[in-house]
């Protein structure tokens, strides 16, 4: 292979423009599908990892390369404190049944995961993984590095479980008899993070702000004991 | 302050509170660096940076507009932001099928049973607790 052309295809201001045009033409998908399937990272992920295959990237180089927005991530984790001090004058009119909740939710989402893959066999990385299902993102790719979970692993059963939530748990949730908007979005916001929250967006202000509010605390609730649990 | 020429105050104003904003953020982040180093707290340092912000603007009263308008700008790109993590996904190749069985059964089966019994547990303490101000179901 020549030397020049991985170098240049490897350099950031190649794989930076590559990320946005990942994650626009994703955007651009879900917009005209409509369907809560192709969410924007879904999309936007098989995009970029074609290019990465077509063009013969190394996914180490690409990731590597892509340190600008990793460096984002941390100051987006400290942007969740916003909405969340936005929406405490909703929280404190349902405080109680919303702690309750949120608590037996942070331990159960991530409980019944790793129970079903302990049941079926799955190793250790997988199950370290699984452990921080119940968190957005950001805030579980800064846990995956604490409890030493490979982070892409970690990041896929966020995203996945996301989808999975969106699409099925409003209709689940209202066959259940609990379509009261605040339910669907407090449960969407701890079982589908960032996805859920979106979805709940669509659904109506309040369902969103009850989303927003449960993905922020929970995530906060989880990066405090799950380091805790597993360092013990 | 009134008098200003408000048309240059305001365009200035605007970017500044924007610069503000995102000082603030990256202050906070640093911050919380800092004290998860300093006290060797096994909680991640963005997530000390949140809760410190979080307590800021419990005390400041209010949200300053910059830091509002870059937050939400940040959180509307996360996915963005994490494209690079999602995209490792399918580069992943030392799995055994056990471990995507697993992995399959844990994420689809579990969201979905996690989903209904907190939405049952709401629903009933809403109920009994709760501001009785929602429609009933």
């Amino acid at each position: 292979m020549p030397d020049s052309l991985p170098a240049l295809l490897g350099h950031p201001l190649f794989i930076l423009p590559l990320n946005v045009a990942g994650f626009l033409g994703g955007l651009w998908l879900y917009r005209r599908s409509g369907t809560t399937l192709l969410h924007p990272i879904v999309g936007a992920s098989l995009l970029v990892a074609g290019s990465l295959y077509a063009l013969g990237i190394e996914y180490r180089d690409y990731q590597s390369a892509s340190g600008a927005l990793y460096a984002l991530l941390g100051p987006a984790v400290v942007a969740l404190a916003v909405p969340l001090r936005q929406n405490l004058a909703i929280i404190r009119r349902a405080a109680m049944p919303l702690t309750v909740t949120l608590c037996v939710g942070a331990v159960l989402a991530p409980l019944i995961g790793v129970g079903l893959a302990l049941l079926l066999g799955a190793s250790g990385p997988v199950l370290a993984a699984l452990s921080g299902k119940a968190v957005t993102t950001p805030i579980a790719l800064a846990i995956a590095g604490k409890v030493g979970a490979a982070e892409s692993l970690t990041v896929g059963i966020v995203v996945f479980s996301g989808v999975v939530g969106a699409v099925l748990g409003p209709s689940l949730m209202r066959r259940l008899g609990a379509g009261d908007p605040r339910i669907v979005g407090f449960v969407l916001g701890i079982n589908a993070h960032a996805i859920g929250t979106a979805r709940a967006l669509e659904i109506s202000a309040l369902c969103g702000a009850f989303a927003a509010l449960a993905m922020g605390l929970c995530g906060a609730l989880t990066a405090v004991f799950l380091p805790l649990l597993a360092g013990a | 302050m009134p008098g200003h020429p408000k048309s240059s105050v305001r365009i200035s104003g605007r970017a500044g509170g924007w610069l503000a904003g995102a000082a603030l953020l990256v202050a906070a982040n640093l911050a919380g660096n800092w004290l998860q180093a300093s006290l060797a707290l096994p909680v991640p340092g963005s997530v000390l940076g949140m809760l410190l912000l979080l307590l800021g603007l419990l005390v400041y009263g209010s949200v300053p507009q910059g830091l509002a308008e870059v937050s939400g700008a940040l959180l509307r790109l996360l996915a963005l932001l994490f494209l690079p993590a999602a995209t490792g996904l399918f580069f992943l190749r030392d799995l055994s099928p056990a471990d995507w069985l697993g992995l399959l059964a844990a994420t689809v089966l579990g969201t979905l049973a996690s989903i209904a019994l907190c939405a049952l547990l709401l629903k009933k303490l809403l109920r009994r607790y709760g501001s009785g101000a929602g429609p009933h179901a």
